[in-house]
C-alpha cells in the first residue's frame, strides 16, 4: 500500500469511529424521551399486538423519510450557517404538529450541545450553538442539525440520511420495549426485520429537495397530537 | 392564465364583490342572500361543470380580499375527482390574499377521489398580522359505501400560509397519499374513511380557538381515561391484546398551535364516516356564524 492509500484508509477509519459514536445510544441526546406517537397509538388502539406494532413503526419511518430526509440531505451537502437558518425556519413552519415540533427542538438542541462539546475540532458547531442561544428565531430542529453535523464531519449524504432513519428506528424500538409492547430480544429481532423495509424507504425518499417534503401518514399525525390528552404517559411525546 | 378570479373590497362601507370572473371548467357563483342582511360578508361558491374534476382538468383560482372585508369561499357539494384517463392528473390551485383586519373563510365540502383518480391541489394564503383566516381541507377515502376505500392512485394537498409583511412562512403543510408507499392499500388509514384539517389563524378567532382546544381535550381525554370494567384475555397464538377488548374511537381529533406567539391553531381529525366530521365541523365552527352571516356546516 502506498502512503496516499494508507492515509486515505486511515481517514476512513477515523470517520468510522465518529460515525459509531454519533449513532451510539449512549450519546446523551435525549432521544429516549420521545415515543414518536407510539404511546398515543397504543392508547387509541391503533397498535394492539406485535403485527400492528411492526406496521406502525414502518409507517412512522415512511413519514420520517418523506418529511425529514430532505432536510437532512440539504444540511449535509450544504453545512453552512445560511442554509441551516433557512432549513430551521422552513421546518418550523412544516412541523405543524406541536408535539413533534417540540420533540424536534428538544432533540436538536441536545444534539447541537453534545456535538459542540464533543467534536471540538470543528469550531463551526460551537459557533452554531452560540448563535442559537442568542437568537429566539433559531429553533434548532433535529433533522437540519443532524445533517449539518454529518456534513462537517465529512460523512456523505447517503450515510446521513440512512443514519437518520436508523436513529428513528432505534428510538422507536427502545420506546416499544419501555412501553412493554415487546421484550428486549423481541425488540432486537423486530429491529432487524424492519431494517430491510427501512432501507427500501431510504431509497424511495432520499436526495429530494425540501420543496417536496411532505406527510404520508395523516392518521399518525392525528394520533401523535393526542399525546397530551393521555391519561397516563411515560414519554414526552 | 387563471380559470377564476374574485376580488372583494369595501364599497360604501360594505364588503362587495367588485370583480368576478371564471372560465370552464370552473364557475363562481356569489348569491346575495346567504346571510342576514345585517351581515357584511361576501359568499362565493366554487362550482365545477359536471359536478367534479375530470382527468386532465387544471383549475386555478385567485381571490383578493381587501382590508376590513369578510369573505367566504365554499363549494356546493363534495368535489368529486373522476378516475384518471391515461394517467392524467387533475389539479386545482387557489391563491388568496387576505388584507389587514380582513377575514377569509375557506369552507368546502370534502374531496372524494374515485378509484384510480389522481389529484393535486395547492392553496397559498398570504396574510397580514391583523388578518383572520379559517381553512377546512378534507378528503374522504372515496365512494366508500360502494366499497371504494382509499382506492385512488394519488392525492396531493398542499397548504401554505405566508406573511404579507416579511414573506416568511407561517405554515407549510403538504399531504401526499400515493400508491407504492409502504402503507399499502389504505395509506395507513385502517378503518378511518375521512381525514380533515382545520386551520384557524388571527385575532378574530382567538375565542373559537380556545373553545375548540378545551372541547377536543375534554372529549379525547374521556376517550383515553375510560376505566376498564373488564379485561378480556385473548388467546391468539400467545400474542398479547393490548386493547383489553376496547374498540377504536370512531373519531380522533387533536389540536396544535403554530406560528409566532402560537397565534394559529391546526386541528386534525380522522373519522370512520363523513357524517361524523360534518357533525364535528358544525359543532366546533358554530360560533363563527355571527362573523360569517350563516352557519358554515349545517
Amino acid at each position: 500500500m502506498d502512503n496516499k492509500t494508507m492515509q486515505s484508509a486511515s481517514e476512513d477509519h477515523n470517520l468510522q469511529w465518529n460515525q459509531w459514536q454519533l449513532l451510539d445510544s449512549i450519546l446523551p441526546t435525549g432521544g429516549f424521551a420521545h415515543s414518536y406517537g407510539l404511546e398515543a397509538a397504543v392508547q387509541t388502539r391503533l397498535v394492539s399486538d406485535p403485527d400492528t406494532l411492526e406496521t406502525h413503526i414502518t409507517h412512522i419511518l415512511e413519514n420520517t423519510g418523506s418529511l425529514l430526509l430532505p432536510y437532512v440531505y440539504k444540511a449535509t451537502i450544504s453545512p453552512n450557517m445560511e442554509t441551516w437558518f433557512e432549513l430551521d425556519r422552513t421546518l418550523n413552519a412544516t412541523l405543524t404538529n406541536e408535539k413533534s415540533r417540540r420533540a424536534s427542538i428538544a432533540q436538536g438542541s441536545a444534539l447541537l450541545r453534545v456535538g459542540a462539546s464533543v467534536f471540538t475540532e470543528i469550531p463551526f458547531l460551537k459557533n452554531m450553538r452560540e448563535l442559537a442561544l442568542k437568537s429566539d428565531k433559531i429553533k434548532v430542529h433535529h433533522a437540519p442539525v443532524f445533517g449539518v453535523i454529518c456534513g462537517v464531519l465529512g460523512f456523505g449524504h447517503g450515510f446521513s440520511q440512512r443514519a437518520y432513519m436508523f436513529l428513528t428506528l432505534r428510538d422507536m424500538i427502545s420506546a416499544s420495549t419501555r412501553l412493554n409492547l415487546v421484550g428486549p430480544m423481541g425488540g432486537a429481532a423486530l429491529h432487524h426485520r424492519v431494517a430491510k423495509s427501512a432501507e427500501g424507504l431510504v431509497k424511495r425518499w432520499m436526495d429530494r429537495p425540501v420543496e417536496e417534503a411532505c406527510q404520508t401518514g395523516p392518521l399518525l399525525d392525528v394520533v401523535q397530537g393526542c399525546h397530551g390528552y393521555l391519561f397516563t404517559r411515560l414519554f414526552c411525546s | 392564465m387563471e380559470s377564476g378570479l374574485a376580488v372583494v373590497d369595501k364599497v360604501g362601507g360594505r364588503s362587495t364583490l367588485t370583480r368576478c370572473f371564471a372560465k370552464y371548467p370552473l364557475k363562481l357563483i356569489s348569491p346575495t342572500k346567504v346571510g342576514s342582511c345585517k351581515s357584511d360578508v361576501v359568499w362565493v361558491y366554487m362550482v365545477s361543470f359536471g359536478g367534479g374534476m375530470v382527468s386532465g382538468d387544471h383549475v386555478s383560482c385567485a381571490m383578493s380580499v381587501g382590508d376590513d372585508c369578510t369573505a367566504v369561499l365554499t363549494t356546493q357539494a363534495s368535489t368529486k375527482v373522476y378516475r384518471a384517463v391515461d394517467s392524467k392528473s387533475s389539479d386545482q390551485s387557489l391563491q388568496v390574499r387576505v388584507g389587514c383586519n380582513a377575514l377569509v373563510a375557506v369552507l368546502p365540502h370534502p374531496v372524494t377521489c374515485f378509484a384510480t383518480a389522481k389529484y393535486k391541489q395547492k392553496q397559498v394564503f398570504s396574510v397580514s398580522r391583523s388578518s383572520s383566516l379559517v381553512v377546512v381541507d378534507w378528503v374522504t377515502s372515496g365512494r366508500y359505501e360502494c366499497g371504494e376505500k382509499w382506492a385512488f392512485n394519488s392525492y396531493n394537498s398542499t397548504n401554505h400560509i405566508i406573511s404579507n409583511e416579511d414573506q416568511q412562512p407561517l405554515l407549510l403543510d403538504s399531504l401526499v397519499l400515493e400508491q407504492g408507499s409502504s402503507m399499502k392499500g389504505t395509506y395507513g388509514m385502517q378503518d378511518y374513511q375521512v381525514i380533515a384539517m382545520i386551520i384557524l389563524l388571527g385575532h378574530k378567532f382567538e375565542h373559537v380557538q380556545n373553545e375548540i382546544q378545551e372541547k377536543v381535550k375534554k372529549k379525547m381525554s374521556e376517550e383515553f381515561g375510560m376505566r376498564l370494567t373488564s379485561k378480556r384475555q385473548h388467546d391468539r397464538d400467545m400474542k398479547p391484546d393490548l386493547t383489553y377488548g376496547r374498540s377504536r374511537p370512531e373519531l380522533i381529533a387533536s389540536c396544535s398551535t403554530f406560528g409566532p406567539k402560537d397565534a394559529g391553531l391546526v386541528i386534525r381529525v380522522a373519522a370512520t364516516t363523513t357524517g361524523l366530521v360534518y357533525k364535528f365541523l358544525k359543532e366546533h365552527l358554530a360560533s363563527l356564524e355571527p362573523l360569517l352571516g350563516a352557519s358554515p356546516y349545517y
